[in-house]
């Protein structure tokens, strides 16, 4: 079945050159029968030897998916999606369990060449002396293929392992924290997700521990017509640090593919987590032909008295971006922070933003918010700063900017404001502004194609948030801020 | 009276509100009475003054001038409220160049049950007129208006809302002509609950439209502005100043939004929304929203929220000044930015005024409860 499977998809893929990382691999996978049923489920559950618990919270996601529905409020036009015509379950046939990235499958690792992920992780593996130690948990399409460094990181006590690693080995922290920051019925595409989900990534710090590296896991949608949903639960135990990276390429498809992915963040007391994303999913050609689409729910709590939590993003990918990774403050000096850079050029359409709820006395959030729309794209920046009655002494500030590169796109703010605390200090700013032809003129003057001005402006733009990011992500957010532009000037 | 087909909080433009007391009032009758004191404001040059009691016309008790008493024709564009407003009310339609003497005044007076009017305000070209609106008693005043502003005229309209208890919900309609000015303030410092909703669109090159105004509320009291500024060609300007004041249980919303269309270039358009919370379980709620489809624009909005400026009120109690008479003076400056928008003189005191009188004596009805009548808990 898998190879006729296979075949279809691969006849379904149109090779097309514009987009840089626009290539597929041919790796047999096995697919789960296209659509949605509690059949599919029972197989993604069976497949996965999943224990009798989690089959039960899936189909009690699917059963209460089946009477919601699609959300409508975002400045957002989105096609039908017909949720039966897409595989919910696909893996890499040859399961290997390895202990390095240099035992992965030759074709994967290309894939990964191709996609320039091998930054740093390369080298450490290739024991380059000095090398930054980063912890690659490889997603590719649903099942995690290969995990590595995971002794270094079990001697300090950290769980790093795909969530269904997790469900089979650490199974009381799974069902303890699963959904407790997005419950099932949270919304639509969550709740697809929670019925559904085929893998992802499962992270314990322990209380007191550093976590030793920065881990990263690497989303990458591959087989044609498969929709991704991931699963991310990461649990930072009392006093404790950890820096997560998670970044993106999706091969070219000329369908529009769906992803709907939920993370969930748990930080105790004292804890801090660091999450940062740069997305750059296949956004469609310069027609507005396919892309992916991405629904995903980003959302962090704060359970801990002086928790952190950090949310930084760059997004440029993806035909339509719909996400706001957000922070539920209810630990006594909680703080929350957002920062985000989303580019559209194109037809893209983004509707991001984040959400700040204040519960515990004390807490403070931050968001700053860069939009860059180009082309005949929309990019709006969707925000809540909500103050709870009994939050004292809250303090928030936002400060959201629009840069508009031509006259066909559009730049949209909403922000809400709630607060129910007379001793709330909330602030919110936002301009919308274009490239001076000064600023262009300078620059040119200094010798700089119209191309390169226009990304040095936008970079320096973006630059508030782009310096919260490691270094290695840093860059390569630069460059595709550049990358992302092309085409858009002149 | 039929069933109130009523929107509800799933609906974004209600997501603040709370309507759930019009049908009730929906369902009284109003006993008719007319005070003897009605708020006219005075001025130098007495204009034209128009009394409604529950939405009827009082003659007797009325100087219409140049303003007519009849059907008026509004488009309430689908609004769950402004389209039950009907087409019996008023119109002041000015021919080009022309101006009404002094000031133009229609007093509402709500006697228990509820009432709908519908208003058209229509100026050609250079035209100018000053209107003032004032809402009092206890009931449901709704209204719907329509105004029209063709090329260079001049609109300064201003509406209070005094009434005890109720509620008062305008709608309005507006169109901006080239280079016309609209400057709309609002006031709502009385007991009664308020829904104020406008749309107003620049329809013509370098229009000026200033919205905003002051929301006082106390006790279980709720305001609720929802505004659309709509620029549609370019050079236009416009301004939304706005300013919350909630105390006790009360709740003040604001969701206004700029739109910019493909056309508009070099629009100026800014937001200013701040809210201030006397009290711990008030509310203040604000979306200050920028839709932007042109490149060449200065967008801008800020807002905040945020009690008293602590260090300004130890300042003022170390001059003597009583802690509750340090609090009203620091909230009346705050206030005071909304109404300074105001040209008139006159018209600017009297609002003043009123606002003075809402922080010194609450009536008694607002400490019970605006439009629910409910039991204050602190």
């Amino acid at each position: 079945m898998s190879e006729v499977r296979n075949r279809e998809a691969q006849e379904a893929v149109e090779r097309a050159s514009a987009y840089e990382w626009g290539f597929t691999s041919d790796i047999e996978q096995e697919f789960a029968p296209k659509g949605l049923s509690e059949d599919t489920i029972r197989y993604i559950s069976a497949r996965k030897s999943e224990p009798r618990w989690m089959l039960d919270w899936r189909l009690k996601a699917y059963r209460a998916w089946l009477e919601m529905e699609e959300v409508t409020w975002a400045k957002l036009a989105i096609p039908p999606i017909d949720f039966q015509n897409a595989y919910y379950f696909a893996e890499p046939k040859q399961k290997p369990e390895l202990k390095s990235l240099d035992e992965l499958d030759p074709e994967i690792r290309r894939t990964y060449e191709k996609l320039g992920i091998p930054i740093e992780e390369q080298k450490v593996l290739a024991g380059v002396a000095g090398a930054r130690k980063v912890a690659v948990d490889a997603v590719f399409d649903s099942v995690s293929v290969a995990t590595t460094f995971r002794e270094e990181l079990s001697k300090a006590g950290v769980i790093f392992l795909s969530i269904s690693e997790a469900i089979r080995e650490h199974p009381e922290l799974v069902r303890k924290y699963l959904g407790s920051v997005v419950p099932q019925r949270d919304n639509f595409y969550a709740c697809l997700n929670s019925a559904v989900f085929s893998d992802g990534t499962f992270v314990y710090i322990p209380e007191g521990v550093r976590c030793p590296m920065e881990l990263s896991t690497y989303f990458r949608i591959n087989a044609a017509n498969t929709g991704q949903f991931e699963r991310t639960l990461i649990v930072a135990d009392k006093d404790s640090y950890v820096s997560y990276l998670e970044g993106c390429t999706a091969p070219m498809r000329d369908e529009n593919q769906l992803h709907a992915a939920v993370v969930e963040l748990v930080a105790l007391d004292d804890a801090e987590i660091k999450y940062s994303t740069v997305q750059n999913w296949y956004p469609g050609d310069a027609e507005g032909k396919g892309g992916i689409y991405n629904f995903v729910t980003k959302r962090g709590a704060c359970r801990g008295a002086r928790s952190k939590i950090s949310w930084t993003q760059v997004e440029t990918g993806s035909a339509i971006t719909w996400k706001y990774p957000s922070c539920i403050l209810q630990g006594e000096g909680s703080v929350g922070e957002f920062y985000s850079v989303a580019l559209t050029n194109n037809f893209q359409q983004a509707d991001t933003g984040t959400k700040m709820i204040h519960i515990g006395r004390n807490s403070r959030s931050t968001i700053v918010s860069k939009g860059i729309s180009a082309g005949r794209s929309n990019n709006t920046y969707r925000g809540l700063v909500r103050v709870l009655a009994g939050a004292e002494n809250v303090r928030n500030f936002t400060q959201c900017d629009s840069l508009l590169l031509g006259d066909r796109c559009g730049a949209h703010t909403v922000p809400y404001i709630e607060v129910r605390n007379p001793s709330a200090q909330i602030e919110h700013e936002a301009t919308t502004s274009k490239i001076s032809d000064d600023q262009l003129f300078y620059a040119m003057s200094r010798g700089l194609s119209r191309e390169d001005a226009v990304a040095l402006i936008v970079n320096g733009f973006a630059r508030e948030v782009l310096q919260q990011l490691p270094m290695e992500f840093a860059v390569e957010a630069q460059k595709l801020l550049g990358i992302s532009l092309e085409g858009s000037v002149g | 009276m039929t069933a109130l087909l009523l929107p509800s909080n799933r609906d974004e433009a209600w997501r603040w509100s709370d309507v759930s007391a019009l049908p009730e009032i929906a369902a009284r009758q109003g006993l008719g009475t007319i005070p003897e004191a009605l708020p006219w404001i005075d001025c130098a040059l007495p204009g034209p003054r128009l009394l409604f009691v529950d939405g009827r016309f009082v003659a007797e008790r009325s100087d219409p001038g140049v303003v007519a008493v009849g059907p008026a024709g509004v488009d309430p564009g689908g609004h769950a409220l402004g389209r039950l407003a009907g087409r019996e009310g008023w119109r002041l339609r000015l021919g080009r160049d022309h101006a009404p003497q002094g000031l133009v005044q229609i007093v509402h007076v709500a006697s228990g049950g509820a009432d709908h009017l519908a208003a058209e305000i229509v100026l050609d070209e250079d035209a100018q007129a000053s209107v003032v609106e004032t809402f009092v008693g206890d009931g449901w005043a709704n209204r719907l208006s329509g105004i029209i502003l063709f090329r260079g005229a001049r609109l300064m309209l201003a509406r209070r809302v005094l009434a005890a208890a109720g509620f008062v919900s305008l709608t309005d309609r507006a169109t901006v002509g080239e280079g016309a000015s609209l400057v709309a303030t609002a006031l709502a410092g009385g007991g009664a609950d308020t829904r104020l909703d406008a749309t107003i669109r620049l329809a013509g090159e370098g229009a000026y439209a200033e919205a905003g105004g002051a929301l006082l509320a106390r006790a279980r009291q709720r305001h609720d502005a929802n505004l659309v500024v709509a620029h549609d060609l370019p050079s236009g300007m416009s301004r939304q100043v706005w300013r919350s004041v909630a105390s006790d249980r009360a709740a003040c919303s604001v969701a206004a939004r700029v739109e910019v269309a493909r056309a508009a270039q070099k629009t100026d358009a800014a937001q200013s929304l701040k809210g201030l919370l006397l009290d711990r379980g008030a509310t203040i709620n604000a979306k200050p929203e920028l839709e932007i489809f042109a490149d060449d624009v200065k967008c801008a909005h800020g807002a905040t929220v945020g009690e008293l400026d602590r260090d300004a009120l130890f300042y003022l109690r170390s001059r003597g000044v009583p802690e509750a008479e340090a609090k009203a003076l620091l909230t009346r400056a705050f206030v005071a930015d909304a109404l300074a928008r105001i040209g008139e003189e006159a018209v600017r005191e009297a609002f003043e005024a009123d606002a003075e009188d809402w922080f010194l004596n609450p009536s008694p009805l607002a400490r019970e409860g605006g439009a629910r009548r409910e039991a204050v808990g602190g």
